[in-house]
C-alpha cells in the first residue's frame, strides 16, 4: 500500500539532510526534486534530455559529468532566466518558473538536486544565541548537538586568509573590532567565516604540484568560484564546497535506502481522515517536468523541504486546513552591499600586493558579527555579478540624481551608470565588496501567498511581498555605517553603498514558523505525519547569520523526532 | 515553445533601437578611456547587449493561458514602456537635452540623450508617469514597472560584464548550445583573469576547528 516510509519534497539545504538522516536509520525514503540532477549517469544531458527517472545508487554519481555542467562561467551558471542555476525546469530551452513580485528585487533560488546550496557561498554559522533563547519555542542549547553533527558531516571549517580577508581584517581591527574565536557568538567581533568548504589543499603552495593536479585532489584551491559552481575535487563526494549535492546526497545514496527522482514537481499533498489520528498526510501528487505526466506516491510520512516559497505554496494549493500563519512572517535579512575602491600604493603598503584580488579565495571568507544588529562579511564575485550588485541593483535610485549628504560614510549611494560605471569597473581588481545581513524583525504582513488568477503548469503561482519594519531599517542603516567605517579604516578611497532593494531575496526564512504552523518537532499542527525541513520553520531570521546550517541542524533533529514518533526509533544524539 | 534564435531576431527595429539606446546609456562607449587600453572604450551596444536583454525578456515569463502553458515575450512591451516614458519626459519639459528628431519616429527613447534615458528610468521607477499610458502588462501596474526597470539596469550590467558576448555567433542559441569564441571583453575591461583552477594565495588560517570524539574545539 505504501511506496515508502517517507517522501521528502525537495533536495536542497534541508531535504538532502533529512533524507540522509532517515536513510541511515533504515527508513525507506523517496525524494522528489523539481529541478535537474547534475553529475549523475542517469542524466547524461540533464538540461536537454529527459534521461532516467530515479537514482538510488552512489555509483550513479559521476564527477566528470558534474564538472562538465559546472563550468564556472558566470553567465552560463548564474543567469536567473536561463542559467544552469535558476529556479526553473531542467530543460533550459524553457522559461523559468515565475513568481509575482510587485517590487524591486529578485529571488535567488535554484532548483535541482542540492537546491540553492549549488551556488550558495557555504557560510555555515550558528544562529546568534540571543535570537533563539527565550524567543524560539526551543532553546539554543537544544540545537547545539545537532549543530555539532551537521558541522562534522559537511564539514564546516574556518576560512583561510587570502588577500581580501587580509585587507578585511586590517580594516576591522583598525575600526575597533576584536577577534571572537567561537562558534557561539554572544559578543560582537570579527572572525573567519565558518564555511562548509574543505580545508585548503596542503600542497597548494607547492609548485611541484600543478594546478591541474591540485584541481583533482581533495581540498580547496581558492579558485573563487563558490557562487559559480565549485569543481575542485577527485570525486563528487569530495568536492571542496559542500553544497548538499556533494555532501548529504552522496551520503544519502550510500545508505541504500534513499531514491531520488529529479524533474518532478510536487503539486499536491494527499491526506486522509484517520479515526484516531485525525487529518494526516498519506502521500503526494507530482508532475514530471519533461512529460507533464502526473504521478502519485504514498508513504507513511511526508516531509516538505521545498523552501520558504514553495512549501507554503504547496500547502495552499493542496487546500490543507486554514492557518493564518501559513506563508506569513517572511524574513530575509534585508541585505545591503557596500564596496570600497583602493589605491594601488595603499594596498602595497598594507599587504605588499597591488590588488585586492576579489576573484581569489572563498567567495566570502571573513565577517564581523554584531548580535542585535547583524553581520557584514567580505564577499567578492566575478565581474558580471559584482558589477550589478555593486552598481546596478538598488532601492535608492540613481546616485547621480540623489547624491549622499555630506558627512555620510559613503561617497555614492544607489546605482552608478554611464562613464562613471566604466571607470569604477576598471578598478574591479582593487575593489573589496561586502554583503550585509540584517537582524530582520518578523512581520505578519511579509508573506508568500498564491495568485488568485495566474497559474503555471504546477498550479497557482506564488506572490511574494516583503517590506522591512522600522526596526529592521534602523539596524540595517547602522550596519551599513559599521561596514563603511571598516572600509574607511582599511583606506578605501571611494566607498559605494548600493542600498539593495527590499525584494532581493536570498535568505528567505520563517514562512511556516515553529510554534505557529509546525510544533517543536517540526510536524504540522493541523496535518499529522506532515513535517517540514527547510528554512520556513525558523521562528525568526536567527539574528542575521546565514540560515542554512540552522536548517540542517533542525532537519537532523526532525529526522530523529519523526523516526521516534512514527517508526519507534530511539534518538541518537540527545541522551 | 519557440526556437530562441529566430525569436530574438524577430524583434522589431523599434524594439532593437530602444534596447540599444538603453544599454548605451548604462554602459556607454567611452573614448576618453582609450589611454587605459583600446578595449576600455567599448560599450554595451558594441557587444550586442541589446540582444541579450531582448532574449532574456522574451524567455522569462510563461503562464497558463486557457489550457496551455504560454510564453509571454516582454521585450516589445518593455520597449513600449521606455518609449512612452521618453514621450512623457519630453512632454513634461524635464528633458535636459533636445531630442534627436530624426530618431523620434523609430524610438523616442533612442532620440533622447543618454542622461535623459536614465532620467526616464528614474521617473518610471518612482512612478512619476501616467501609468495608464504604458502598454500592457505594465499599464496601471506600478509594482511590475518598478521590478522591471530595476532589472533593466542590472541585466544590462550582467550582460556586459559577464562572458555572454563572447559566445559570439552562438550567443542567442539555447544556452546549452553556446560556445565561447574569445576571451570576454567585459572581463578584460575589469581585469578579471577568467575561470581558473586555483590560486596559490594561501596566507594562513586564523582559526581552526578541531573535532575529536563528537566534540569540537577551536585553536
Amino acid at each position: 500500500m505504501y511506496d515508502a516510509d517517507v517522501i521528502v519534497i525537495g533536495s536542497g539545504g534541508g531535504g538532502a539532510v533529512i533524507a540522509k538522516e532517515l536513510g541511515e536509520k533504515g527508513l525507506k525514503v523517496l525524494v522528489l526534486e523539481a529541478g535537474p540532477f547534475y553529475g549523475n549517469k542517469k542524466w547524461q544531458n540533464p538540461n536537454s534530455e529527459r534521461g532516467g527517472e530515479w537514482s538510488s545508487s552512489y555509483n550513479d554519481l559521476d564527477v566528470d559529468l558534474y564538472k562538465k555542467t559546472y563550468n564556472s562561467y558566470e553567465n552560463n551558471m548564474n543567469d536567473v532566466v536561463s542559467g544552469a542555476f535558476r529556479f526553473g525546469p531542467a530543460d533550459r530551452r524553457r522559461d523559468p518558473w515565475h513568481r509575482v513580485m510587485k517590487q524591486k528585487g529578485d529571488i535567488w533560488q535554484v532548483s535541482g538536486v542540492g537546491g540553492t546550496t549549488q551556488h550558495y557561498w557555504s557560510q555555515s554559522p550558528r544562529a546568534f544565541p540571543s535570537a533563539v533563547d527565550g524567543i524560539w519555542p526551543i532553546s539554543y542549547r537544544e540545537l547545539i548537538p545537532y549543530y555539532e553533527k551537521a558541522e562534522a558531516t559537511l564539514p564546516v571549517q574556518f576560512s583561510p586568509t587570502t588577500p581580501k580577508e587580509e585587507l578585511f581584517y586590517y580594516g576591522a581591527k583598525k575600526a575597533g573590532w576584536t577577534l571572537i574565536p567561537t562558534l557561539n557568538v554572544d559578543t560582537p567581533g570579527y572572525r573567519p567565516n565558518p564555511n562548509a568548504i574543505l580545508r585548503a589543499n596542503e600542497h597548494l603552495m607547492d609548485p611541484n604540484y600543478s594546478m591541474e593536479q591540485l584541481s583533482h585532489m581533495e581540498g580547496c584551491t581558492l579558485r573563487g568560484h563558490c557562487v559559480n559552481g565549485c569543481t575542485t575535487g577527485p570525486t563528487m563526494d569530495k568536492i571542496a564546497k559542500r553544497g548538499t549535492l556533494v555532501s548529504y546526497i552522496p551520503l544519502a545514496l550510500k545508505t541504500g535506502n534513499v531514491s531520488i527522482r529529479p524533474n518532478s514537481f510536487t503539486i499536491k499533498i494527499l491526506t486522509e481522515h484517520d479515526p484516531k489520528e485525525g487529518l494526516r498526510a498519506t502521500g503526494v501528487q507530482f508532475r514530471d517536468t519533461w512529460t507533464g505526466e502526473i504521478g502519485e506516491l504514498k508513504a507513511r510520512t511526508v516531509v516538505m523541504a521545498a523552501g520558504c516559497i514553495e512549501s507554503p505554496r504547496l500547502w495552499l494549493n493542496s487546500a490543507l486546513p486554514y492557518n493564518a500563519w501559513v506563508g506569513r512572517g517572511l524574513t530575509n535579512h534585508y541585505f545591503d552591499w557596500v564596496g570600497g575602491v583602493f589605491d594601488e600604493k595603499d594596498l602595497m603598503s598594507i599587504m605588499g600586493m597591488p590588488a585586492v584580488y576579489p576573484y581569489v579565495g572563498h567567495t566570502s571568507g571573513a565577517r564581523v558579527d554584531i548580535p542585535g544588529i547583524g553581520i557584514f562579511q567580505v564577499s567578492c564575485l566575478s565581474p558580471g555579478l559584482m558589477s550589478f550588485l555593486t552598481y546596478g541593483f538598488s532601492g535608492a535610485g540613481f546616485d547621480a540624481f540623489n547624491p549622499p549628504e555630506p558627512g555620510e560614510p559613503w561617497d555614492m549611494r544607489g546605482r552608478v551608470v554611464g562613464p562613471e560605471l566604466k571607470e569604477l569597473m576598471m578598478n574591479y581588481s582593487r575593489t573589496m565588496t561586502m554583503l550585509l545581513l540584517t537582524d530582520d524583525e518578523v512581520q505578519f504582513s511579509n508573506r508568500v501567498e498564491v495568485d488568485p488568477l495566474l497559474k503555471d503548469e504546477n498550479g497557482p503561482i506564488p506572490i511574494i511581498h516583503y517590506k522591512p519594519s522600522p526596526k529592521t531599517l534602523q539596524r540595517r542603516d547602522q550596519l551599513a555605517r559599521y561596514a563603511c567605517e571598516t572600509l574607511q579604516a582599511a583606506g578605501a578611497k571611494k566607498i559605494i553603498r548600493s542600498d539593495l532593494p527590499t525584494g532581493f531575496l536570498l535568505h528567505l526564512e520563517s514562512t511556516m514558523r515553529m510554534g505557529f504552523v509546525v510544533d517543536t518537532n517540526c510536524e504540522a499542527y493541523q496535518v499529522g505525519r506532515l513535517f517540514i525541513a527547510d528554512n520556513s520553520v525558523h521562528f525568526n531570521g536567527i539574528g542575521g547569520p546565514n540560515p542554512t546550517l540552522t536548517t540542517q541542524a533542525l532537519a537532523t533533529r526532525t529526522a530523529e523526532k519523526l523516526a521516534g514518533k512514527y517508526f519507534d526509533q530511539p534518538a541518537e544524539i540527545v541522551k | 515553445m519557440h526556437p530562441a534564435k529566430s525569436y530574438a531576431l524577430s524583434a522589431s527595429p523599434h524594439t532593437i533601437a530602444t534596447f540599444r539606446a538603453l544599454v548605451e546609456a548604462i554602459v556607454p562607449n567611452t573614448p576618453e578611456l582609450a589611454p587605459f587600453g583600446a578595449e576600455q572604450t567599448i560599450g554595451a551596444s558594441e557587444l550586442g547587449v541589446q540582444d541579450y536583454m531582448i532574449w532574456e525578456l522574451d524567455h522569462t515569463l510563461a503562464l497558463f493561458f486557457g489550457m496551455e502553458l504560454t510564453n509571454f515575450p516582454l521585450s516589445a512591451p518593455t520597449a513600449g514602456m521606455l518609449n512612452s516614458g521618453a514621450v512623457q519626459l519630453v512632454a513634461s519639459g524635464h528633458a535636459q537635452h533636445v531630442p534627436n528628431e530624426s530618431l523620434w519616429e523609430t524610438s523616442p527613447y533612442s532620440a533622447i540623450a543618454p542622461p535623459d534615458r536614465i532620467r526616464v528610468l528614474a521617473m518610471l521607477e518612482e512612478l512619476i508617469v501616467d501609468l495608464g499610458a504604458l502598454p500592457p502588462p505594465y499599464r496601471d501596474d506600478g509594482g511590475f514597472v518598478k521590478f522591471i526597470v530595476d532589472y533593466l539596469v542590472r541585466g544590462t550590467m550582467f550582460g556586459h560584464y559577464s562572458e555572454w558576448s563572447a559566445y559570439g555567433t552562438t550567443r542567442l542559441d539555447t544556452p546549452t548550445e553556446r560556445r565561447l569564441e574569445h576571451f570576454p571583453i567585459g572581463w578584460r575591461q575589469a581585469g578579471y583573469p577568467g575561470v581558473s583552477l586555483g590560486y596559490r594565495a594561501l596566507m594562513g588560517f586564523p582559526l581552526t576547528i578541531v573535532r575529536k570524539g563528537g566534540e569540537s574545539t577551536i585553536v
